[in-house]
Parts: C-alpha cells; structure tokens; sequence
C-alpha cells in the first residue's frame, strides 16, 4: 500500500473517530496540542488504526503518536516489516 | 433533628471468603484474594489476573429462591443479604423484629449481570436466534438485583438500583440513610455487588487498566487494577430502633458527600476536585472536623492516576492531617470488585471501628512522592478508630464519600 | 421522624418523544389521541416479527446538541443530554445562571434508566467476539456502564453537583423523579434536573417478545391499549424527558415559572416480583398510600390520575386494582390516563412523560383520553376510563408506576398555585 493511501485512511479514522474533517488534519497537526484529542479519543484512534491495518500491536507503540505523520511512519514500518519476514518466510 | 442511622449487621461475599470475621482476619493478615483468571480464556489478553470468588455455593443460602434463576451478581448479592440479616437478628421471632413492608432494599451495581450479555451474544454471533432467549429482559436488567434480595426475604418496602459504577455501593448507603431518614422505611439493606465478567475484563483490559500481576496502590510503580467481583450488604436502621430491639451496633453513618465531577467519562478531573467536594460534603453533612478522622479507607484502584488524584483531594481537604491519618486500599487484596467495593469497604470500616485495626494496603515496595499518605504499608496496625472515611469513584464522574463514626450511647 | 423540607416545584421541562420535542407538541398529541407508533425502522430486527413501536421521528436528540463531537456518546447518552439541552432552555436555567465564562452549571442529575444502553455493551462485546478483544472500541467501554448516559449529559452540560442513575424497570423514572424531589427537600440540592431516558434496540425487543411481553404479532383489537378488554401486551418506545426541579425558594429567587409541585412520593415491592398479581395490586396501594402520607393529602384530595399502564395484561390490572384499593371508591369516578397507549412502553423515559401529561393538563384544564380505549376491560374500577379527553380543574394528581417484576412507585404533583403541607 502507498503510503498516500494510508495517509488517507488514516485520516480517515481520525475523522470518524473525532468528527474533525480531513481537511483540519494536517500531517503535523498535534493531536494533543491543536486537536485538543483527549486520552479516550487517542486510544479509539490506535486501535481503529490497528484494526485497519491488522497490525496487532501493543498499546505502547502508540503512546508516542502525535500527528498524521506519526502515525503514517508507525504503519508503514509496520507493514514494510511483514512484507520483509513474509518475504524471508 | 433525625435519628442516628447505625448498622447493626453485616454480610459478604468475596475473594478472600464469604464469612465477616473470615474476610476481616485475612485482609488484616495482608492475604491475597488474586489468582489466575479461570471463568473465561484469557489467552488472546495480556493480562490474566482477576480477583474472581472461588468456591461460591449460592444454594448453601438461597432457601426459597432457586440460584439457577438468577444470575451471579443476584447470587452472591442475596447470599451476602442473608447473611447481613441473620447477624443483625431481624428475623429473632420476637416482638421487635421489624415489619416486612417497613424493610427495604438498595443495591449499587457497575454491570448486572453482563454474563447475560455474554451468553446472547454467543448465540447471535453463531446465529443460533432460535435458542436466543428472554434473559435480557428478564434476568440482565440490573434491578433484579435488588429485587432478588427482596424476594427471598420476603420484603416489601422501598426497592431501588442505584447503578453508579464504581462508587455504587457508596451512592446505595447514601440512598438507605436518606430513606431511613425520610421515614420511609425503618430498615434499609444496603450494599453493592458485581460479577466477574469477559465484557468487564476486556473493558479494563482495553483501556490498558489492569496490572499484570498485583495491585500496589500508591506505590510508586503501580502498574494498575485488578478486576475483582463480590457483594456486601448492611443493615441499617435508626439508633433508636436498634436499640430498642437489642441490636449489637457496628457503627454509625454519620454523613456522605456525593458529586460530579462533569469532565470525563473515564478519567478523573485533572486535579482531584470532584473527589474533594465528594470529601467535603461527607464532613459538612456529619459535622466532624478533618482532624477527627481515624482513618481513610481509600478508593485506592492501584492506577497511576487515581492514587495520585485521591491523594491530591485528600490533602486539599485535610491539610495537614492528610499526611498523618492511616489511609489504606484494600484493593491491594480483594482487587477492585467495582459496584461492590465500597460496600466491602464500608464493612472494613465498620470493623475498623469496632476491633481498633486497620487493614494494610499489601504489595507495597516503593513510596511515590506524588502519594507520601501513611498507606499502612504491608502490615495491619491497632488505632484506635472513632471516625472513619470511605471514598469511591467512578466512570462518569461519579464521586462519593460516605464518613462512619463510633455509635456511643 | 422526617428531615426538614423545602418545597420542590417544576419549572420546565425537555422532551424528546414520539409524539414530538416539546412539552406542547406532547400533551397537543396525547389530546388529539395521535398514535406515536409505527413499524420499526432504527434496527434491524432480524427476522423477528415486531409489533409497532414508539420510535422517535426525523433527526433525534442529534439535532439539539451542537459545537461539540458527538462520537464519544452513544444514542442513550445523546437521548440524556438532548433532554437536558432543552430543560435547561426551557426553565431559563440556563439563561439566568449560564454565561460564558461559566463551565458549570449549578443543577445536578438524577437519571433514571432500566438498561443505560443494552445495545452499546452488546455491541462492545459483539465486537471481542467478532475481532477479538483488542479491537473492542474504549468509547463503548466507556458507555457501557449504567451510569454512562448520566455522566454524558453531566459532561455535556457542566451539571456538577450531585449525579445519580437510578433503575427499577419500568419505574426507574418516576422513581428517580421521586428521588430527585428528596434530595432537594433535604437539602442536598437547589436544582436537580431529573427523569429518564432509554433507547430502542434489537436487544431489548427481542428479549421482551421471547419472553412474551409484547403485544402478539400480528396485532389485534387493543394492541398496546391500557385497559382494554383484548389487550395482550405492550409495544415497546423509547425517548427521554426531564424536568427542571428546584426549590420553591430557588424558583422564586431567580422568577421562575412555576409549572408544578411534587409534593409527596412512595414506593413499595411485591416480593413474588410479580408472579402474584395481589401482591403487585398490594405493592401499588403501598406506594400510594406512602406518596399521599407523603403530601399531606387524603385519597379524596386526588383528582386525576396518570398511569403506567402500557396493554400488559397482568400489570395493568394489578395496578388499577391497586390505585382502587388506595383510593377507595372515589377510584372509580376519577379521570385517568394512560400515556403508553400513544407513545409505547418507554421505560426508564415513561414516568416524566406521565408527570408531565398531569403537570400540563393542570394548566391547560384537560387530562387526555387513552388513545384507542374503546372497550375497556369490565372489571376494572376506572368508571370513566375511554379515548376521550376530561376537562377538569386538575389540582392534585396521582402519577403511579408498576413494573411487570414487582416495583410500584406513586407521585403526587399537585398545581403552581397550590401551597403543599410540609
């Protein structure tokens, strides 16, 4: 998946989570700073997030996303390790 | 000017045993009530310790009401019921034990009976609608709860649900000393209870609130809760009448506080001001002073965040004192067993006040100073306990404190 | 021995019902003997056959709450804090001790519910069973406790003093109402706004159709009809309504309009949890004779009488039976009324609807008829019991709640401008 796309998902889950429009999520928009995204919202987020992506991770690899661009970086990793160990596999 | 309200009986069921005296001695003994979760798979979790109730035999109580026909929490809420009711003696055959449709009941409750929940669901995911049955509309509703305990013991008066989640036991002894003290009933049982449940568990789970294997409250590496389950239920009724009937008398209920906090549906005010006015309203409604407290049983859940808020209230409201009065969680033993908790705990205080002890907060290793209270680390202490507070707070802001006092005629 | 106490009066109201979204639209409907009934179409049933139901019409409690993300609560909350949105507008609560500075308001809650949601904490669960438990959503974790519609209109609208859930089934809101009404007489509050709400779903349809609670399918003569002759269960509705109670000394500080007093309540159990229909008829004659004990009122003080009854077989009977046992035989030449023939059996929202139907019909000198009560059952004490509308000068009624599991519950709610008895 290109990373553009899962930009857009991710925006995506942040909208339907928060009712924030796409729009007013920029790629480094703070959720806890600008967005003013409570502890219960950011916990919804990642694990909508996780689910989208079925990436089974456990909650302290989101406790340190704070924008889009985190969260991209976090998914894309993510899925470029299984690529690879499915790869190896 | 209204009557004392005193409680003049006690009954339990939980973690660490489902005798008064037995409970009391292993909670001051430092015992543990936590081990491995057995009631569902929790392999698919990270966590797997629960404080669940080991051994409960509803039919060993139940006499007229058969246990298949209600679900756990009714069980072990009718079970602490009966016992309640035998140690106050209301059921002497003498001349004062009192009219049935003068005894009522209030429960407090975080769930029902969510296993209700647990088995439609089963059904419906495997889409088996046809054994889809009633029990959502017959043995889930919470108000069964108390309703049970008014059907096996054949009582009539004021029946009411107060669902209030984690300070529910709390907000039901409000509840029964508002009743009492509006002449509506000459007896009220109070108390709390919850089962343990998948949907509980995964809940707390979820929010990433359980400890992996202890509770520490007010340690400085708390690392959270344990979902326990239980009941507690009190008989209270006015001095007068306890008397009158020669009723053995535990303590009074001096006053409560209730408030809200208005914030955050999990998460408490960021510094402790709902549980403050919870605080304030005890003292104010009793009449007694800060520095007349004996000793704080604390809501003390073991996560980060609620140890240091209660804290914060407690030094807000207590100055001083604060720092000097024992303060201890007995969820570091029992876990937190949610609607039942504070009523478990009204029975510690009630005790505290009676034998002179207060129990330990157990699994302490390492003082916070966000949390520097006497916590009563590890080992039970004898103090003298005229005056005791419990605290509970719960999701949806619920806040409550309720103050006991020694009952000296 | 009671504690001291303070007058308690209404001073507004927020409704959110079948039959509208005020209190005007609500009672005009009730008088017009409009149905608010009508086949299902919020959820899917599954394949069961429903009979018609009290859904709320058009946008729902959405459209009554802005400027803020809605996501975090589910239906019932929104129910809670759309019915407190408009009790706050409608008292002037809000105008007079509203500003912009202010976050809180200086009123409490007492909310009473038979399920909070059943729907969010199945759903909660459907979702670990379906996906595992941790892709469960912490936003309906959070909603699935009782207390969470509270809480969310609590939030919602800064009410930062006292918050309570009460239930009871189908009495859980009179009961919290009656609750509400002590707390202020002891002076725990000054402002309380309190009553019920509960939302629609498959869960709890279902479940009341298995265990044969619901009017038959397809439907026949009486069908959700209190009282009537053929009546064989009720049709499940859904909404919330609360009404703003203060101190009389609190209304008149900031000029309220005074629209009522409640002025006594009482309640009682069957412990067969009703099994035995004379222990329920008993309950129900307890609980009144506690609410007029309460008030300071004789049975023949009462005047007019709203009901709970829904189309229930046992339940309505043992109800009027019990109102005639408490009431003597002054029952049977009263007015009454019964409500859920026109909105469903709303259950933790039904019993601020029935206080306001007495509450409205006080100022407007007519209690509304039972919609669709063209024959009802003989043995029944109420003489003038029928579809249409009884003008009147309503000064002290008797609103009055029996659960099909043993809970009664009676109000007294007497007119602006009498002076209650402490």
């Amino acid at each position: 998946m290109q990373s553009d796309e899962i930009k857009g998902k991710i925006r995506e889950v942040i909208t339907q989570v928060t009712e924030i429009p796409g729009e007013e999520i920029g790629d480094t928009t703070s959720f806890t700073q600008e967005l003013d995204l409570d502890s219960l919202a950011l916990l919804e987020i990642g694990v909508d997030i996780d689910y989208a992506f079925q990436l089974n991770l456990p909650d302290e690899r989101f406790k340190d996303i704070d924008s889009l661009n985190d969260a991209v970086h976090l998914v894309v990793t993510e899925l470029a390790t299984r690529e690879r160990s499915a790869r190896v596999a | 000017m209204s009557s004392c309200i005193v409680v003049t009986g006690l009954g339990v069921v939980s973690s660490l045993g489902s005798d008064v005296e037995q409970l009391w001695s292993s909670l001051l003994e430092g015992r543990s009530g936590i081990s491995e979760v057995e009631s569902f798979d929790t392999s698919a979790y990270r966590v797997h310790r629960g404080g669940e109730v080991r051994d409960f035999q509803p039919e060993r109580y139940l006499r007229h009401l058969d246990p298949g026909s209600m679900g756990r929490a009714s069980q072990m809420a009718v079970a602490a019921a009966l016992s309640a009711v035998a140690d106050a003696g209301l059921r002497s055959g003498g001349p004062h034990d009192p009219d049935p449709e003068r005894v009522g009941v209030v429960m407090g409750t975080t769930s029902g009976e969510p296993r209700e929940v647990e088995r439609f669901n089963d059904l419906l995911v495997a889409e088996e609608l046809d054994r889809l049955g009633p029990e959502l509309a017959t043995r889930y509703p919470n108000h069964v709860i108390a309703g049970q305990v008014a059907a096996e013991l054949d009582l009539c008066g004021p029946n009411a649900m107060i669902p209030t989640a984690c300070a529910a036991g709390n907000y039901a002894l409000a509840y029964a000393l508002d009743t009492l003290r509006c002449g509506r009933a000459d007896v009220m049982l109070a108390g709390g209870a919850d089962a343990f449940s998948r949907i509980t568990y995964t809940g707390f789970a979820r929010l990433g609130a359980i400890a992996p294997e202890r509770c520490q409250p007010f340690d400085r590496n708390r690392q959270g809760m344990i979902p326990g389950e239980g009941a507690a239920v009190l008989v209270l009724e006015t001095e007068e009448q306890a008397r009158r009937r020669g009723a053995r008398i535990y303590a009074e209920v001096a006053g409560y506080g209730l408030s809200c906090d208005a914030h955050h549906m999990t998460a408490a005010h960021p510094e402790g001001a709902g549980a403050a006015r919870a605080l304030e309203g005890a003292l104010a409604s009793s009449g007694v002073a800060a520095e007349q407290i004996d000793y704080v049983s604390a809501h003390g859940t073991g996560t980060p965040t609620n140890d240091k808020l209660e804290t914060m209230a407690l030094k807000r409201v207590f100055g001083d004192h604060a720092t000097r009065v024992p303060v201890s969680s007995v969820k570091s033993m029992l876990g937190h067993t949610m609607g039942a908790a504070s009523a478990i705990e009204a029975l510690v205080c009630c005790l505290a006040i009676r034998d002179g002890a207060v129990p330990p907060t157990a699994n302490f290793e390492e003082p916070d100073p966000e949390c520097d209270l006497d916590i009563v680390p590890n080992e039970a202490r004898e103090v003298p306990v005229s005056v005791a507070m419990s605290n509970a707070y719960a999701f949806g802001g619920n806040n409550a404190s309720v103050l006991f006092r020694e009952c000296v005629s | 021995m009671s504690a001291r106490r303070d007058q308690v009066v209404v001073t507004g109201a927020g409704v959110l019902s079948p039959l509208g979204y005020a209190r005007a639209p609500l009672f005009e409907g009730l008088l017009e003997g409009r149905s608010g009934l009508r086949p299902v179409e919020g959820f899917d049933t599954r394949g069961l056959a429903l009979p018609r139901v009290g859904e709320l019409n058009g946008d729902g409690p959405e459209q009554f709450l802005e400027g803020r993300s809605l996501r975090p609560l589910d239906r019932t909350g929104r129910l809670a804090a759309a019915a407190a949105e408009l009790v706050l507008a409608d008292s002037g609560f809000r105008a007079y001790y509203g500003s912009d500075e202010a976050e809180s308001l200086p009123a409490g809650l007492v909310l009473g519910t038979m399920y909070g949601s059943v729907r969010t904490i199945s759903e909660f669960d459907r979702r670990a069973l379906t996906a595992g438990p941790q892709y469960t959503k912490p936003f309906d974790f959070a909603n699935s406790v009782i207390n969470a519609a509270a809480g969310q209109a609590a939030i919602w609208h800064g009410l930062a003093e006292i918050n309570a859930t009460v239930a009871g089934g189908t009495t859980a809101g009179l009961a919290a109402l009656a609750h509400a009404a002590d707390l202020l007489r002891i002076g725990r509050a000054s402002a309380l706004v309190a009553g019920g709400a509960e939302e629609l779903c498959f869960e709890s349809c279902w479940s009341f159709s298995r265990a044969g609670l619901l009017a038959r399918e397809p439907e026949g003569p009486g069908a959700g009809t209190p009282f009537h002759a053929h009546r064989n269960g009720f049709l499940p509705g859904e909404g919330a309504a609360l009404l703003m109670l203060e101190t009389v000394t609190a209304a008149r500080s900031r000029g309220a309009e005074i629209l009522g007093h409640l002025t006594g309540s009482g309640s009682s159990f069957d412990p067969s949890r009703g099994q035995d229909g004379e222990r329920s008829a008993t309950a129900v004659r307890r609980a009144i004779l506690a609410a007029l004990k309460d008030a300071g009122r004789e049975p023949a003080d009462v005047d007019g009488l709203s009901t709970s009854a829904s189309g229930s077989v046992a339940v309505d009977r043992a109800e009027a039976l019990g109102i005639a046992a408490a009431l003597g035989r002054h029952a049977a030449e009263l007015p009454v009324t019964a409500v859920k023939g026109s909105l469903g059996e709303g259950l933790g929202a039904s019993g601020a609807f029935q206080t306001l139907a007495l509450l409205e019909a006080m100022s407007a000198g007519v209690l509304p008829g039972i919609r669709g009560l063209d024959e009802p059952e003989p043995e029944l004490p109420f003489r003038l019991a029928g579809s249409s509308a009884h003008e009147g000068r309503f000064r002290c009624g008797l609103v009055t709640s029996l659960s099909w599991d043993g809970h009664a519950c009676a109000l007294v709610v007497e007119g602006p401008g009498e002076e209650a008895r402490s």
